[in-house]
């Protein structure tokens, strides 16, 4: 024990020295890198999970079925968990943050000391609409007390993005700080607020805000699959299974809506400074984009594969098996393409080892056209494998069923179309035409999802069906291709918060306040992706005990419900 | 249960060791700090080009876009059949030796850009010392050149600059306007006596195309108006003008160019 308190003693002194504390082993900066990653994983599944949580519930109310509110409810027991291990981690962070860089923590309280006072009190309102909403499911569960349930949700909807809102003012601030900021502080006649609404806060939100509904998805899908592979009795697999497609359908939906929230983004780093944007796509960060490729198409494949999978258990799907396999090569294709590297940051001897700025056969694949043209394929490739499986186990009854099939299938071949042909056309002009071709391409697969699914909406309406889902028929592999997604989807969310965080390079704010610790260098992927993946098992291993609580008090509570088994004295009857 | 368990963490084992072991296999890149290189008056030539080559390719993230020739002009080896830049830099402006130009466009390159690139390059100085410029410098004159930034141009220890350039070029008070022309790097855009790139309007005739307050606000506030066939080229021309030129320049600038007819 005085150990370690002579090692603590010696930190703190340090850190009044220099600016900057010691931690023992790995540094400071692993430290916190770890805490804040971690931290972020939680908060981004206490965040999602609510999302849809409150539209389950709804769902449930609506249509009257229970099942949904078993759903919804089982999401929040999850919440309950998972919030504490978000607050415990957000501590951590706090705690590191004062005693390893206590001179740049002193600056961002200087600036943003009162949005934190109003983060806290917000975090107190959050927890306890969260204990209500979960809490009170039972009591307020009919009626017009059920719709006041409701709203709570809603609610903890609300007060979790305004406090999410808040900390990525601060986080954004870091990499966009307003024209005139000194370490000093604010410049007069600037606010808390001009800081908080710097450049890139809007597009954070928008993109957290998405990726909190692919994360919260994929984890209860997850979930749902450890579930269903621990499940007794065919009526809990069966609940598990239909658990497990729709966080899946949730996590996929969404994560395709990304990219497009991800481009905004981008251009709003570029538009605040060129240099930045370009050292995240093209300079020493440019392999990154490789690993986020290889990662996505992962991705992809996991997603069509549990949902051809997912067919098997549809009376009618069979008639639909052969087309898999090509659409399975045209997913790989698309995959090759997009993680084929082009432009990346060369020495003068790889240059010459090239023979030029570059590769002269990877050249060809690896620039925008093609990638554009790969990505959109393989969307396009996995909203058909989602169509056919929809489509399965239903007879359309409708007079113009076969024409509005024609249409569906007119709406792919045209959208594809304009897809290869704007790939294909990329090639023969100049760089910022070519920028704008990728808008024509997203439009057509944009369009095309909206117009065949509205059709499919009309179309199947009143359909004869072929036989009903036959929920937890289910190979066990499929249970695992969603910890896959889940996996994926965590490391992913590590390795975009290190690019996000790593293009800031030196500097702890923006050419405002330079990191000049031991840790300034910003590390390369190798050393990254190890803390990325420290971070990840962590996480999951926390996230593996909470499902194991979900579990415990699940069967705490169905012992409870069933009661005594000694018979009832009659008096407690009343007669 | 177990078995199901012991499954389900070798698969989460796995694919975190996946994409570990493709982030590690790739080529390692570092964003270096740029720090104070140890290089003091009797630094030698080639000294100063070592130094260099490692800020060009490290903390001065020079390659991000002169390595390729796709987002700014190939310094590492020829650019466009032109020679590499240790040899062409002394050609670039009129007036202007090879030592000179790299470190104005080192240190203003909005007034440096070359036609079909854009104005993307910020001022050095925001990201790199003073003595890591003049290494850049000595390395970039060593691609196809003779070096001649000497410990002389490195800023003294005392942390005054060695040269007027180690604080930014010194401020001109000359007010004969072809030397304002070609220290303003006007000339790196706007052809004059026939000769010139056709960035900007040339400046043959231009009293007789604009007026003079035309000319003075199109120094002062260069997109205000852009003329007439140049819009691909708006928002290229420096705006430091007003601030750097003094009145007296100002002044026989524009009257020199309004008398151009």
């Amino acid at each position: 024990m005085p150990d370690v308190l002579a090692l603590v003693q010696a930190a703190a002194d340090t850190a009044a020295a220099s600016g900057y504390g010691r931690f023992p082993g790995p540094g400071a900066r692993v430290a916190v890198w770890i805490a804040a990653q971690v931290h972020l994983m939680f908060a981004a599944f206490v965040l999602g999970v609510p999302m849809f949580a409150v539209i389950t519930e709804l769902i449930g109310i609506v249509g009257k079925d229970t099942k949904y509110d078993k759903l919804s409810k089982e999401f929040t027991r999850l919440l309950v968990f998972a919030y504490s291990a978000t607050a415990l981690w957000g501590a951590v962070l706090v705690f590191f943050l004062t005693t390893l860089y206590p001179q740049f923590w002193n600056h961002m309280a200087r600036i943003f000391g009162p949005s934190m006072w109003l983060y806290v009190g917000l975090f107190f309102v959050e927890s306890f609409t969260l204990y209500l909403y979960y809490y009170g499911w039972e009591r307020w569960n009919a009626g017009r007390a059920k719709w006041g349930h409701w709203g709570l949700g809603i609610m903890l909807n609300v007060w979790g993005t305004i406090v999410m809102f808040i900390a990525n003012g601060w986080l954004t601030y870091m990499m966009s700080p307003p024209e005139g900021v000194t370490v000093a502080g604010l410049p007069e006649g600037m606010t808390t607020w001009n800081a908080i609404a710097n450049a890139t806060w809007i597009p954070i939100n928008i993109h957290r805000m998405i990726a909190n509904a692919v994360f919260g998805g994929a984890i209860v899908a997850a979930y749902a699959a450890y579930r269903f592979l621990a499940a007794k009795t065919d009526e809990e697999r069966a609940h598990y299974d239909w658990m497990g497609y729709v966080g899946n359908f949730i996590a996929i939906s969404t994560f395709i809506v990304l990219p497009f929230a991800g481009y905004y983004l981008g251009r709003e780093i570029y538009e605040y400074n060129q240099q930045m944007g370009i050292t995240m796509m093209g300079g020493f960060m440019s392999w990154l984009w490789i690993v986020q490729a290889v990662l996505i198409g992962v991705l992809f494949l996991a997603a069509n594969y549990y949902l051809w999978l997912g067919m098997g258990r549809i009376p009618g799907a069979e008639r639909f098996t052969p087309y898999t396999k090509w659409m399975l090569l045209v997913l790989i294709i698309g995959w090759i393409v997009w993680a084929t590297p082009h432009t990346m940051i060369a020495s003068r001897e790889e240059l010459m080892a090239m023979g030029g700025s570059h590769h002269p056969f990877l050249n060809v694949l690896g620039v925008m056209s093609a990638k554009n043209t790969a990505v959109n394929i393989m969307i396009l490739t996995t909203f058909l494998s989602f169509l056919l499986y929809r489509r399965a186990n239903k007879r359309p009854t409708v007079s113009w069923a076969k024409a509005g099939t024609m249409v569906q299938a007119a709406m792919f071949v045209l959208s594809t179309g304009v897809v290869i042909f704007y790939g294909i056309y990329g090639y023969f002009v100049a760089a910022l035409v070519r920028i704008g071709f990728s808008v024509y391409q997203v439009g057509a697969v944009l369009a095309c999802i909206i117009g065949v699914t509205v059709i499919d909406i009309a179309l199947v309406r009143g359909a004869e069906s072929r036989g009903a889902i036959q929920w937890g028929r289910m190979p066990e592999r499929a249970q695992y291709a969603l910890f896959v997604l889940a996996v994926t989807f965590t490391w992913l969310m590590g390795l975009m918060g290190f690019a996000r965080s790593g293009i800031r390079q030196h500097w702890h704010v923006w050419e405002v306040m330079q990191d000049t610790s031991e840790f300034a260098a910003t590390p390369a992927l190798g050393y990254a992706a190890n803390v990325i993946s420290v971070c990840v098992l962590i996480f999951l291993g926390l996230v593996a005990f909470i499902f194991w609580l979900g579990g415990l008090a699940e069967s705490a509570m169905a012992k409870s419900v069933a009661g005594p088994t000694a018979p009832i004295p009659a008096t407690a009857g009343g007669e | 249960m177990w078995a199901t368990n012991l499954k389900v963490l070798a698969l989460a084992l796995a694919v975190v060791g996946f994409y570990t072991v493709v982030a590690n296999i790739i080529p390692q890149l570092e964003s270096e700090v740029p720090e104070a290189l140890a290089l003091g008056d009797d630094v030698t030539p080639e000294q100063l080009v070592v130094a260099g080559e490692r800020v060009f390719n490290g903390a001065g993230q020079c390659t991000t876009c002169h390595g390729l020739g796709t987002r700014a002009p190939n310094l590492l080896t020829a650019h466009a059949g032109e020679g590499a830049i240790g040899a062409r830099c002394g050609d670039r402006v009129a007036g202007q030796d090879c030592k000179a130009y790299l470190y104005a466009s080192l240190t203003d390159p909005g007034a440096f850009v070359v036609a079909g690139f854009g104005n993307i390059m910020l001022d050095v100085r925001r990201q790199l010392p003073e003595d890591q410029i003049w290494a850049i410098i000595a390395f970039l004159q060593s691609l196809g050149g003779d070096v001649t930034v000497t410990g002389a141009d490195l800023p003294t220890e005392a942390g005054g600059a060695a040269t007027p350039a180690a604080a930014g070029p010194a401020r001109s008070t000359t007010t004969d306007p072809m030397a304002l022309l070609q220290e303003n790097a006007c000339l790196g855009c706007h052809a004059i006596d026939g000769a010139g790139p056709p960035i900007g309007p040339s400046f043959d005739g231009i009293g007789g195309r604009i007026s003079t307050d035309r000319i003075r606000s199109g120094i002062l506030d260069p997109d205000a108006e852009i003329a007439g066939g140049f819009e691909q080229f708006a928002g290229m021309m420096p705006k430091q003008f007003g601030d750097q030129l003094s009145a007296a320049q100002l002044e026989t600038l524009v009257q020199f160019l309004a008398g151009r007819r």
